[in-house]
């Protein structure tokens, strides 16, 4: 009973666009005696689009139309079509996703990508699908070791941390190929990214816009980038620089890491012949030859990654869907619904009275009504390993009277559990509600204050629903 | 002969070797003295320890390999199997402890073979109480073929009991753990009932036949006795050494004596470590409806999907 679904990924990056088409195919992984369990057994990608550079209006400002413009041309070349495809995400990362017009841009690419298409960004989740797209993940898993990717692009370094499948932190860097970009012909600076202005103030190093410059005068520059990189995993002397080129977080946990990976446009350039040091008219791929020298290539096992530069699109089109199956309950006329704010009942709210339930989820709905609107919001609970009766119906009396002004609105309610319970509890909630009152209740889902969530239409005769649980962060 | 005064010392002194083993000196005392006081509170004492449950000890957990090269990794292993692994020593040499685990869960597993479901949980729940064929235990185990089969006395009550031709009829059956049906029955019945709700269903709760002596087939007979649409069916599972409290429900839509097994269709594996009873429930209440509305059970429904 297998069946296909087609997932569309897009990354608009500081330095590259690019977009993939990946076929994910779903099959019944439990016996015939049992109630099925439908998992995502086999993700291939049908297309991959050409990559081309960030289409820029000004400095600030992402040229949206030259997206549209290269995204019809890429369907085309791929020969499926816009109304095919089931789910996706689009994701701008790194700079991008801190430009002005990164929100309109996202509103921009939602009618372009398909019917059902998510946006994400925020460094963490960029971090975690470019690790798993660069095959990171799944070495941990087959070497049962830990393994940390970077993913080098443009404007960022993107770490993830994965020990034996399990994702364990991420972090962020401003360090990226493109902080500096150099004019191919003349070989002048054109650009200096304002961290690295400091750090040439602080060095007093003679570089600035307009200068003609070699590899040796930038050699100083590199030098602190690579030590801080180094530092990301615990190696090295800490640069003083360290704080400065973080971008939300580092690494918690440095100690114990065997493998390191990397992927991004920089990781292309570990190996590629240095005739001229500026052919993309940047510091990349000095940055690249910089990073083979250094102390992750001679202290830590460096794993061959399965996607460099695609890392981040292979992950948003293949590795962000996930599928809540058979034991769900939801009116259809509640889907699809898209950017919903999760709202998690913490497990003392969770296990506490009728009274206690209800009244969190009226106080937790407060936090997102903006000037008095009220916004539609996901209630996620962990839910009972074996629960009985009483224990379901009781949460659903709870859950239902703690909506009670959604449901006056006749907003829909979206119920993600993280246990198996959302067959009875959907069918508990129904009987609480009004008539055929659009409700959506998943499980297997596992969602955290602070995450979006977005569900798809059903697959497999109704069976299936595609869920993408995401982090958007623009700050 | 030895007299029962010596006898008792004697336990006492080896008890409090057990206990102790540096402390034979203290044993030799009570032999010298035999105070009935004192040689009565080392015996209670030593009686009133309570042994720890083994077969609360989770097995997925319990990790036994002294000095493990990967410790994270094999139990991250066996969280995933049930399957009794990393015991240290295997084969005719299991440690006691694995040992005495096996034949817990042995034990557990026979009982719910040959232990009834009481009569107060029948009561409890309403049930009408039937039996088929067999007499006893042994005979329902030894004779498939009388545990799908009832004498005229059960067929009345059934004939009387059940009136009109429900569209949905439940039943109840010990089959091979009665355990099972203990730990779930409560559960699921409410379960399936509020699920049918939803797609306008019911199912009449005081019409509930409970089977005693109950074998799978035993639904065809009373498919034909009460003419229901549909007849679901819970009934415990063989035990096995994973759990003892594995139940199963069995549906057909209008089900015949002599019906090819594959018009069944089954949902297993429901207990606390598998299906939640509850969310079974609510799957069997959606199941029923899509049989209804197909008029289709078990391979022939699956191929109309």
């Amino acid at each position: 009973m297998a069946e296909t679904m087609l997932s569309v990924g897009i990354d608009l990056g500081t330095s590259t666009t690019q977009m993939v088409i990946s076929k994910l195919t779903l099959s019944n992984m439990a016996s015939a005696f049992t109630i099925p369990r439908i998992e995502i057994t086999a993700k291939e990608i049908l297309f991959r689009s050409e990559i081309i550079f960030t289409p820029l209006k000004a400095q600030n400002e992402i040229d949206i139309e030259k997206i549209q413009h290269f995204l019809d041309q890429q369907y085309r070349l791929s020969g499926v079509q816009r109304a095919e495809i089931n789910i996706g995400a689009v994701i701008i990362t790194g700079e991008t996703a801190r430009k002005e017009n990164a929100r309109s841009v996202l509103q921009g690419m939602s009618g372009y990508a398909g019917d059902f298409v998510v946006a994400t960004a925020g460094p963490d989740l960029e971090s975690i699908i470019a690790g798993k797209g660069a095959g990171a993940q799944e070495y941990s898993k087959q070497q049962h070791t830990s393994v940390v990717n970077f993913d080098i692009g443009g404007g960022t370094t993107n770490i993830a941390l994965f020990h034996d499948e399990d994702l364990l932190d991420t972090a962020c860097f401003d360090i990226g190929g493109r902080l500096i970009r150099i004019e191919q012909q003349t070989q002048k600076i054109i650009y200096i990214a304002p961290k690295l202005e400091q750090v040439i103030v602080q060095e007093q190093l003679s570089l600035r816009i307009g200068q003609v410059v070699s590899p040796a005068d930038l050699k100083p520059l590199l030098k602190i980038l690579v030590a801080v990189l180094e530092n990301a995993v615990g190696l090295g002397e800490k640069n003083p620089y360290y704080e400065l080129f973080i971008t939300n977080k580092g690494l918690k946990l440095p100690a114990n890491i065997v493998c390191v990976s990397f992927s991004g446009g920089v990781a292309d350039c570990f190996y590629k012949e240095l005739t001229d040091p500026f052919l993309y008219g940047d510091i990349g791929l000095l940055l690249g030859k910089e990073l083979c020298q250094s102390k992750l290539f001679r202290e830590k096992k460096v794993i061959v990654s399965k996607e460099t530069i695609r890392a981040t699109v292979v992950g948003a089109g293949s590795h962000t869907t996930k599928v809540s199956g058979s034991t769900i309950t939801y009116t259809a006329a509640a889907l699809p619904l898209k950017n919903l704010p999760v709202l998690k009942l913490s497990k003392s709210e969770e296990t506490g009275t009728q009274e206690i339930i209800c009244q969190a989820i009226k106080e937790k709905q407060q936090w997102f009504e903006v000037n008095q609107e009220s916004q539609m919001i996901a209630l996620g609970i962990e839910g009972y390993a074996n629960p009985t009766y009483q224990q379901i119906a009781h949460l659903a009396t709870a859950i239902v009277s703690g909506f009670s002004a959604a449901i006056a609105r006749c907003d829909p309610l979206a119920i993600i559990v993280h246990l198996d319970n959302a067959k009875a509890l959907g069918q508990a909630i129904f009987s609480r509600l009004p008539l055929d009152y659009p409700f959506v209740c998943l499980d297997g889902i596992q969602v955290e204050n602070g995450d979006y969530i977005d569900i798809g239409m059903p697959l497999i005769q109704g069976s299936v629903l595609p869920v993408v649980v995401k982090t958007l962060v623009f700050e | 002969m030895v007299d029962k005064q010596e006898m008792k010392a004697m336990i006492v002194s080896i008890l409090e070797e057990m206990t102790d083993p540096s402390s034979t000196e203290s044993a030799t005392k009570v032999v010298e003295k035999p105070i009935n006081k004192q040689e009565e509170a080392t015996v209670k004492e030593a009686t009133e320890e309570v042994l720890e449950d083994i077969t609360q000890i989770d097995i997925r957990k319990q990790f036994l390999v002294p000095h493990p090269a990967d410790r994270e990794g094999y139990l991250k292993m066996k969280a995933k199997t049930p399957a009794r692994l990393g015991l240290w020593r295997s084969g005719p040499r299991y440690k006691t402890q694995s040992m005495l685990r096996f034949r817990a869960d042995h034990a557990a597993a026979q009982d719910a073979v040959f232990s009834y479901v009481s009569k107060d949980l029948i009561e409890e729940m309403d049930f009408i109480e039937v039996a088929t064929k067999c007499k006893d235990k042994d005979e329902y185990v030894t004779r498939p073929d009388l545990g799908r089969q009832f004498d005229d006395e059960n067929i009345a009550t059934i004939q009387q009991q059940i009136k009109g031709t429900p569209q949905i009829q439940v039943i109840v059956g010990d089959g091979l753990s009665s355990a099972a049906i203990e730990a779930n029955i409560k559960e699921i019945l409410p379960s399936i009932k509020q699920g049918l709700k939803m797609f306008d269903l019911d199912y009449d709760e005081k019409a509930v036949l409970f089977i005693k002596h109950a074998r799978v087939p035993a639904m065809d007979k009373i498919g034909e006795l009460t003419k229901a649409e549909i007849v679901c069916y819970l009934i415990g599972e063989r035990p096995g050494l994973v759990t003892a409290e594995s139940m199963s429900a069995y549906l057909a839509y209008r089900p015949i004596v002599g019906m090819p097994e594959a018009r069944r269709t089954v949902i297993s594996n429901i207990h606390s470590g598998g299906t939640p009873a509850v969310e079974a429930g609510a799957y069997i209440a959606e199941l029923v409806s899509k049989m209804l509305q197909h008029k289709k059970s078990g391979i022939d429904l699956k191929e109309v999907e």
